[in-house]
């Protein structure tokens, strides 16, 4: 499950629509979302693959009654292997949405059902913790907000990891730095 | 939003009845499938040696009336019922439904099937299917007796005209074992296309996976078209229609070529799974990675491909004309050369490796040595002129036999050997396996070799009786059947003390397997769920293939 997108600084937040509220451009935003192994063109061309297999029985009763009752059952079997992969592909339609500015970050979940969440906090005070031990193994939180969240739990460990680095050193990189006043 | 832990916790233990009875995990259910397979194939097992008993000697001893004289029914009953249970309810669940389950979504890194709960409706529509198919037995049919005697292929118009319930019972079996499986392949074939690990190509899957893949797509192409066939025998036998009555304008002729468009891919539908196991067995056996993993993906993918294009070799005297039994002869006989490309791969992947004959490995040898015979067999037969003299004799009984009884059956105990450490946490005795392989090996032989000089001899099939000249190959068929079935009790036996009191193995990776695929990275027996993340690459990116 991998599909981060991580766009470096000073480049456009994807979806920005979703910070409407903020005009500008994040220091750091990152896309998350849970791998699937077919694209959704890999999945109409194996429907289509399938369908067309059932030719070769079908194609020989063509003009003979009996070749409704095959055809019936074979246009269920395509039917709901469409579905299936369809189905199967919407359920991993979760994304996790990370934006840093130097003065707040969020975190947005929109979950398969269409169910968005959202999580801010001043950077400043964002705890990031991988939990080496725990089950998922490097389970990784955001603590922040009065709360404290899961991010990337449908990563690889090894993503997490790489994630939790990228994510400490864009709010370093975003919060102001401390410049001593000249003397 | 998510709040974190929520994948933190630790799962309750679910209590027995909603392990077993309710369960929606891929490894449940592959057990599930394991013990009721076995059970069946106990049942269908005992059949023939029923059977085989009858057989023993000319004349008719066993299967009789009160007054002594034969009953030819019986006879018919009992070969229709091993057929059923042996094609729909054993082998499909045991490699497809049982090792299928387990082990395919382990080893492409899934969590679970991608629809655990449709999981569930396969396996219980499954066991509602055998149950029916073993009821069709003993509820009312032809011949004013029990059960129907029409044959596993339920030909029509002898299907359509038998008598009482039990056919219908029969039919209706085979239809929920057909939901049970085309719904168990949408499964398979969405985790597979759709949930396979990170990094994971289609060139990087393991052999067993991909075997699983190809049989979930022949069974989806397969099967609909089988229960269009079996739902218009139903409305023959009940709503008065005609699709296969010649009297009425019907083709019985036209219900052979759809059941054989099912029928011959379900020979590949039994064995491909097979061939995955094997591939794994030798390769961790021999201490070295499968030679030619793409020739064999695409031998898989061309055994299936070509398998669904050579129905007619099975009705070579229906009737056909010339140039149509020419093409099914030739195309069959291109099925030797991914076949060929198989075994001689397996070959090439013991030459020259540090083999180790443990009984996993022994099954697999056996298996090469008697798919063999039983492919080298199926050459012969796919001659149109030659089948003229063999069809309908017990050459072609010993040949599928030998493909199926020997082959698919083979790998099905290769397979258990191989995985019962993984599945159950306990190792087999090493020295019982081999008694039942050496067994099983010497008695299956003895049973099905002297029914190829019965075929030659011009022995027909499915009559309870013979003459005198066929009387010593029978005798000696029979002995054999006998070992066979003390080798089949003494593995019941095996199962039993390796699960109560075999050595406990700790060790995930306990064949010493350093190309193992992700199965191995995973305690004995693994833990009710699996790869919630995702597994690294480098626990399964190890074939120098890829």
């Amino acid at each position: 499950m991998r599909d981060v997108q991580d766009t470096a600084a000073g480049v456009d937040a994807p979806a920005a629509g979703l910070w409407a509220d903020r005009g500008d451009a994040p220091a750091y935003a990152a896309e998350l979302c849970p791998n699937r192994s077919l694209s959704r063109r890999g999945q109409r061309r194996f429907v289509w693959l399938l369908a067309g297999s059932f030719c070769v029985p079908l194609l020989p009763l063509v003009a003979t009654p009996v070749i409704w009752i095959p055809m019936a059952f074979a246009a269920l079997a395509v039917g709901f292997m469409a579905w299936a992969l369809g189905r199967n592909s919407a359920d991993a339609m979760l994304v996790e949405r990370i934006a840093v500015w130097p003065d707040e970050m969020r975190v947005e979940r929109i979950e398969p059902s269409g169910r968005v969440l959202r999580w801010s906090a001043d950077p400043y005070f964002v705890r990031l913790t991988l939990h080496a031990d725990a089950r998922p193994e490097q389970y990784l939180t955001l603590r922040g907000g009065g709360r404290e969240i899961e991010l990337g739990a449908f990563l690889s460990p090894d993503e997490r990891v790489r994630l939790a680095g990228e994510i400490e050193a864009a709010i370093r990189r975003a919060l102001p730095r401390f410049e001593p006043a000249p003397r | 939003m998510a709040d974190a832990a929520v994948h933190a916790h630790d799962h309750a233990k679910p209590d027995f009845f909603t392990r077993w009875f309710c369960s929606t995990n891929h490894k449940d259910i592959g057990i599930l499938y394991l013990i009721t397979a076995g059970v069946v194939g106990l049942i269908s097992v005992a059949f023939t040696m029923y059977m085989r008993l009858e057989l023993m000697e000319p004349g008719v001893q066993y299967m009789t009336f009160e007054d002594g004289t034969p009953n030819g029914h019986i006879w018919n009953v009992m070969v229709t019922a091993h057929g059923v249970l042996m094609m729909f309810f054993v082998v499909i669940p045991a490699l497809f439904g049982g090792f299928g389950n387990y082990f395919m979504p382990l080893q492409i890194g899934a969590p679970d099937m991608a629809f655990p709960r449709l999981n569930n409706l396969s396996y219980w529509l499954f066991t509602a299917g055998s149950t029916l198919a073993i009821l069709s037995v003993f509820v009312p049919g032809g011949n004013g007796q029990m059960g129907s005697g029409i044959g596993w292929v339920l030909y029509a118009p002898l299907s359509t005209r038998e008598d009482g319930m039990s056919t219908d019972f029969a039919i209706f079996a085979v239809h929920l074992s057909g939901a049970s499986s085309i719904l168990g392949a949408i499964n398979i074939i969405t985790t597979f296309l759709n949930m396979r690990a990170p990094g994971m190509s289609m060139m990087k899957v393991p052999l067993f996976a991909w075997s699983i893949f190809i049989t979930a797509f022949m069974i989806l192409l397969a099967l609909p078209v089988l229960a269009g066939a079996i739902t218009m025998l139903l409305t023959d036998r009940n709503f008065g229609t005609a699709f296969f009555d010649p009297a009425q304008g019907g083709d019985p002729g036209l219900y052979q070529h759809i059941l054989w468009f099912f029928g011959h891919p379900e020979v590949y539908i039994l064995i491909v799974p097979a061939f995955g196991i094997i591939s794994h067995v030798i390769s961790t056996f021999s201490k070295k990675p499968i030679f030619g993993y793409t020739g064999m993906v695409f031998a898989m993918v061309g055994i299936a491909v070509l398998g669904f294009v050579v129905w007619a070799h099975h009705m070579y005297t229906v009737g056909m004309s010339k140039n149509a039994q020419a093409y099914f002869m030739l195309a069959t006989m291109v099925i030797a050369v991914p076949t060929g490309i198989k075994i001689f791969s397996w070959i090439a992947t013991m030459w020259g490796g540090v083999l180790d004959l443990r009984t996993p490995m022994l099954w697999a040898i056996g298996f090469l040595f008697l798919f063999t015979v039983g492919g080298v067999t199926g050459i012969v037969l796919s001659q149109a002129g030659i089948d003229r003299a063999y069809h309908d004799t017990y050459y072609v009984v010993a040949h599928f036999h030998y493909v199926m009884s020997l082959g698919a059956v083979f790998g099905i105990f290769c397979g258990i050997y191989y995985w019962i450490g993984k599945m159950s946490g306990r190792q087999y005795p090493e020295l019982y396996g081999k008694i039942h392989f050496w067994s099983m090996f010497i008695g299956a032989n003895i049973t099905f070799f002297p029914q190829h000089f019965l075929g030659r001899q011009g022995m027909p099939r499915r009559y309870i009786d013979y003459p005198e000249a066929f009387a010593l190959w029978n005798y000696v068929s029979t002995i054999g059947a006998f070992i066979s079935m003390a080798s089949f009790l003494f593995f019941l036996y095996v199962i039993y003390y390796t699960l109560t009191k075999g050595e406990k193995v700790t060790e995930p990776n306990y064949w010493d397997d350093d190309l193992g695929t992700l199965e191995w990275t995973l305690p004995n027996p693994p833990p009710e769920h699996t790869f919630e993340t995702l597994p690294k690459r480098e626990e399964w990116d190890k074939q120098p293939a890829h």
